[in-house]
This record gives C-alpha cells, sequence and structure tokens, in this order.
C-alpha cells in the first residue's frame, strides 16, 4: 500500500529538481547544485530561488490541491464527472479577482478578494441546496452547476465593460497563470494540513463511495461527513484558485488516472493525488514557460497535452 | 530660431546638471520623473536597458540610445536595428528569466500596457524601472528628454525631441486656420472600437482641423455600435493598416450608402505603427493624416 506512495514521491522529488535546472536560462547542473548549497552566482541564487522554486513549490501546491480537491468530489457526489470547479468556486472566485483588477488593486488585494469570492461561492451552493428535507447529492450537484453559469455570465459582462488594456491580465487570470503566485507556503501549508486531517477520513469515506444507505448501515455518520468533506474540498479549490488562477484538467482527470493504476481505496488516492498532481502540474508548469522561450504559454493548455495522451493510454490499457 | 532654442535647451540641460553634480559629492545624478510620477535617478548613464514595449523601444533609439539597448519585446519592428536584438517575450507576458540573465540597470515599462503583477515582480527583484505613456505631443517630445538624461545621451536626443517639437509646431501653424470636418476614426473592427479626444490619436486629428464625432465619450478607447456611427454620420472614416495599404477593415461601411463619408468616397487608411505608438515617427504620421483630411475637404 505504501509502495505507490513512495514511487509518486520520488517522480515528484525529480519533478521538482527539473524543474528548478530548467528554463530559458541555462542553468548547469553543477551550478544547481551550488545554489543548493548556498553558494554560486548571484545571478543563479536569483533565477533559482528568487523565480523557480516559488513559482515550481507554488506548481507543486496548486495540482496537489486541485487533484485532492477533485478526488474528494468525486467521492462526495458519487459521480465521476465531478471535478472541483462543478459547484460554481472558480466562478465565485473569478468575480472576485475580476472585480479587484478592475478596481485597480494589487496583487494581495486580487488573491484576498479572490478567496473571497470563492468563499462566498461555497456558502451560496452550501445555503440553496440545504432547502428542506434530504440533502442529496443531485441536488447539490444541479445547484452547483446552475450557480456556476450564473457566475460564469457574471464574469462575461465583465469581460466586455472591462477598458481594453486591462483584458489580457483578467484573460490570463482565467486561463490560469502559475507566476501569479508570490510565495508558494499558504498553498502548502494548506495542502499539507488538509491532508493530514483528512487521512483519518479516508476509511470512511471508502464506504461512503458506496452509497449513504448502505454507508449508514455500517455505522458511518453521514451528512457531518458529507459536510466535512464539502467544506474540505471548497478550502482546498480556494487556495489552489486563489494562488494560480483557474487551471483546469488536473483536478478531473489525475483521480481517474490514479484509480485505473492504484484502484478506489480513498488512503492511498488522496496522498496519491496530492502527489501526481503535483507533480503533474510542475512538469506543465516547466514545460509552458521554456518550450517556446521566451514566449510563455498558459500552463492550462500544457496540462491538457500532457494529461489527455496519458489518461487515454491509461484507459486503454485497463481493458 | 530653432536652433538657438535648441542650443538653449541643452544648455539648460547640461546645466542643471552641472548644478546636480555641484550638490552631491562628486557623481552626477542623473534623475527624472516617469509618467507614474515615480522619480528615478541613476548614478550613471544606464549601459543595459530593456524595453517593454515596441514604443519605448523606438523611444529609446530616438532619443540615441539604441546602442545601450540589451533586449526588446515582441513587435520591436522599428527601427531596423531593432529587430536583431533579442526579446523577452511581449508586453502581457514576459520571461523574467530572459531579462534578469541580462542583467539590465534600466526597464523602460509602459503605464497601461504591461501586466501590474509583472512590474511588482521586477521590484521585488531589485529592477530599476521607468514607466512611460505620453498622451500628448510635448509629452512624447519630453520622454524623449528623460529617456536621453537617464542614459546619458542628451546630444542626441534633445536633438530628436527639438525636431519633433519643431515639426508639430510648424504642422500646427499650417493647419490652425483649417476648416472643421467630422471624422470617425476606425480602431478596430470586431469589436467596433474609437478613440476619444484623450488620446494621442485624438489629438492629432484635432491638430488636423478633424472633430472627432466621439471626442467627448468618457472612456479612453470606447466601445460602439455601428449604429451611432450611422447617426453621427461623419464626412471622413479613417482606420489604419499594415502600411497603409486598403484593405477590408471599412468594407461594412460601403453597405451604408446614405453615409456622406461613402457618398464622396472618403474612407482612408493610414500606416498602423506610426500613428499607434507615441513615437517620432507620429510626426510623419500626423502630417498625412491632415493631408489626408484636405484630400477629404476637396471631395465634400
Amino acid at each position: 500500500m505504501i509502495r505507490p506512495l513512495f514511487t509518486l514521491g520520488g517522480l515528484a522529488i525529480a519533478a521538482v529538481l527539473l524543474a528548478l535546472a530548467w528554463g530559458s536560462v541555462n542553468v548547469p547542473a553543477f551550478d544547481l547544485w551550488q545554489v543548493i548549497q548556498g553558494e554560486g552566482s548571484a545571478l543563479n541564487r536569483t533565477l533559482i530561488l528568487d523565480l523557480r522554486l516559488p513559482r515550481t513549490l507554488a506548481a507543486f501546491a496548486t495540482g496537489g490541491l486541485l487533484a485532492v480537491a477533485g478526488a474528494l468530489m468525486q467521492v462526495l457526489l458519487r459521480n465521476p464527472l465531478a471535478d472541483p470547479y462543478i459547484l460554481g468556486l472558480s466562478g465565485g472566485a473569478a468575480v472576485g479577482a475580476l472585480l479587484a483588477m478592475l478596481a485597480g488593486m494589487g496583487t494581495l488585494l486580487i488573491s484576498g478578494s479572490a478567496f473571497a469570492g470563492a468563499m462566498l461561492a461555497i456558502l451560496l451552493v452550501f445555503g440553496l441546496a440545504h432547502g428542506t428535507g434530504s440533502w442529496t447529492p443531485s441536488r447539490l450537484l444541479l445547484t452547483g452547476v446552475v450557480v456556476a453559469a450564473g457566475w460564469g455570465a457574471v464574469i462575461t459582462l465583465m469581460l466586455a465593460i472591462t477598458p481594453s488594456y486591462k483584458l489580457p491580465g483578467m484573460l490570463y487570470w482565467l486561463m490560469g497563470d502559475v507566476s501569479y503566485a508570490r510565495t508558494p507556503w499558504p498553498a502548502l501549508v494548506v495542502l499539507v494540513v488538509s491532508i493530514v486531517l483528512i487521512m483519518p477520513l479516508a476509511r470512511n469515506l471508502n464506504v461512503l463511495a458506496r452509497g449513504p444507505m448502505q454507508a449508514a448501515a455500517l455505522g458511518v455518520s453521514v451528512r457531518p461527513l458529507e459536510w466535512t468533506v464539502y467544506l474540505f474540498a471548497g478550502l482546498l479549490t480556494a487556495t489552489a484558485v486563489t494562488t494560480a488562477g483557474s487551471i483546469g484538467f488536473v483536478g478531473l482527470i489525475v483521480p481517474h488516472m490514479l484509480r485505473l493504476v492504484l484502484g478506489n481505496d480513498q488512503r492511498i488516492i488522496l496522498p496519491a493525488s496530492a502527489l501526481a498532481g503535483g507533480t503533474l502540474l510542475v512538469l506543465a508548469d516547466t514545460l509552458a514557460r521554456t518550450v517556446v522561450a521566451p514566449e510563455q504559454l498558459p500552463v492550462g493548455v500544457i496540462t491538457a497535452l500532457l494529461g489527455v495522451p496519458m489518461f487515454l493510454y491509461l484507459l486503454h490499457r485497463s481493458r | 530660431m530653432s536652433s538657438h532654442r535648441l542650443k538653449f535647451r541643452i544648455a539648460l540641460g547640461l546645466l542643471i546638471l552641472i548644478v546636480v553634480q555641484s550638490l552631491s559629492a562628486g557623481e552626477i545624478q542623473r534623475c527624472a520623473v516617469d509618467d507614474a510620477g515615480q522619480e528615478l535617478c541613476v548614478a550613471a548613464p544606464a549601459q543595459r536597458i530593456v524595453t517593454l514595449s515596441p514604443g519605448a523601444t523606438e523611444l529609446m533609439f530616438a532619443a540615441g540610445a539604441g546602442d545601450q539597448v540589451v533586449a526588446v519585446v515582441a513587435y520591436s519592428d522599428y527601427p531596423p536595428a531593432a529587430l536583431k536584438l533579442p526579446s523577452v517575450g511581449n508586453h502581457t507576458r514576459i520571461d523574467m528569466e530572459a531579462l534578469l540573465a541580462l542583467k539590465p540597470d534600466l526597464v523602460i515599462t509602459w503605464v497601461t500596457g504591461n501586466l501590474p503583477a509583472q512590474i511588482e515582480l521586477l521590484h521585488e527583484l531589485g529592477l530599476s524601472t521607468f514607466a512611460i505613456e505620453p498622451r500628448t505631443f510635448e509629452g512624447v517630445s519630453g520622454v524623449i528628454e528623460r529617456l536621453a538624461i537617464l542614459a546619458g545621451t542628451e546630444q542626441e536626443g534633445f536633438v530628436e525631441a527639438e525636431r519633433f517639437r519643431v515639426g508639430i509646431a510648424t504642422l500646427l501653424e499650417r493647419y490652425r486656420n483649417a476648416e472643421p470636418i467630422s471624422v470617425f476614426y476606425q480602431v478596430w473592427e470586431q469589436p467596433l472600437m474609437t478613440i476619444n479626444n484623450e488620446h494621442l490619436i485624438g489629438k492629432v486629428l484635432q491638430l488636423c482641423g478633424g472633430v472627432n464625432v466621439f471626442g467627448d465619450m468618457p472612456r479612453l478607447i470606447p466601445r460602439i455600435s455601428a449604429e451611432v456611427v450611422l447617426q453621427a454620420d461623419p464626412h471622413v472614416i479613417l482606420t489604419a493598416s499594415v502600411d497603409g495599404a486598403s484593405d477590408d477593415q471599412l468594407d461594412r461601411w460601403k453597405s451604408y450608402s446614405t453615409l456622406r463619408a461613402v457618398a464622396r468616397n472618403n474612407l482612408f487608411f493610414v500606416p498602423a505603427s506610426p500613428i499607434s505608438r507615441p513615437t517620432p515617427r507620429l510626426l510623419e504620421a500626423t502630417r498625412l493624416v491632415c493631408e489626408t483630411l484636405d484630400i477629404a475637404r476637396e471631395r465634400v
């Protein structure tokens, strides 16, 4: 059970080292080693420690957050098409961020506004779906999809009325851009703490995946568990979107890729998602900033280009 | 008289430098205020300059500091020497690593064109930035002079700024009493965009005696509908294209035969880069627009 996690951990470390070594400026391995040891030229130190390291760690944290949130959503809603954004979280965060950009605020306030928007979206869907009587996943799903469409309309309106020179910044945020992340620590801390807190619940999540009736019959308190998972997934997604905008694909596909290889035990899938999601996004971001340098591509494009063939291969192999 | 004014300006500039030098022990402090209101002082002329907009590239060369530019961004196509310089991305997506690796001592940024998040990162990495965005003719000549001060090329820079100033003054004099003629300047076809009188292109139209039918709109670059253009019924419709060649951007108006501009065949194209960038080429662009409006006046 532990071995796949070790493999994934090794891959993650390799990906991070690759990301530190690659860039539009060639830093030979020896110079990289010098910088890690604390020496090295000022330029290399700035490149590695001030540019590449925060960006790589932010990419890892964001990928991990999205993948875990996706896995949780897929268990909660018992729907393989669920992704972290299905309940309108990214829409709420986007409206918050775009409003802050429209008002000309600085990066910190934009991030704060995005987080507030995401929290508002969570509460909105939660409140609307609650209603009287049963609170079923399908009710939650429907409410979420409709609210997401509402946020989408607000985003389109804002894009239509914003002055032309502010549009590129807004579009890049919507496409997802890891270079926005000033510091990776909030995202990393949230990822690590969430994994630690959710692991004890993983066993119950396995039971919940069979259905609420069966879970209740087996002694799982279904409602509190569902609420907890929902809030966790929301917090993870909000942190991810606040850090790097709405990067698609990772949250939907990474848990499925892992299930094809490792089975559906949440005790493995959740930490594996964190590692695999992080690795995928680190690799995608490295490619996005080097493949046509000095032009910089949006990372969401690369995650799809990498992930689609990988997923299809795994799907094919699992037959 | 103009060369006297020019010599006066150079002398004044050098005098200011000498005065400042005598105040600060030993080093000449070259200071200039950028278009975002920030003052930048450099101890020595900037030798490794990176320009983050095509306009800034042209202005740097105009200031006589082309040899001191080490990198540009995409579309920095004028003067031809700029095509040989390495690029660090485009004005909205800068490759920070490539920029840092060039070890610049001055980065010329664009107030509204570069993304604020990337400018913040430049500051965090300790780079000196100078933001420019001229909005008037005097702004263009002023920015050339300020860039020349920072780059230590006052000789060429002040001459070029004066040439521009004199050229504009000449055109202003020539077209001061030109008969007003209503103009619609089409920035983009879909969505339909134009400019107001605050925009540099709006000022070009005003100088030539053109009355921008959307000059009083509150936004700098408003997005409008075809209906309001039909309602305004301008005498001239003007747009920009590559090298000023006729293309299909104005074809949609040809189907409205009641438009005065269409009836009199007053649909014109001007070269895009000279009129869109706040650089010395704006002088030639203004001259061309004025001559175009004269042709239009004949046809009305």
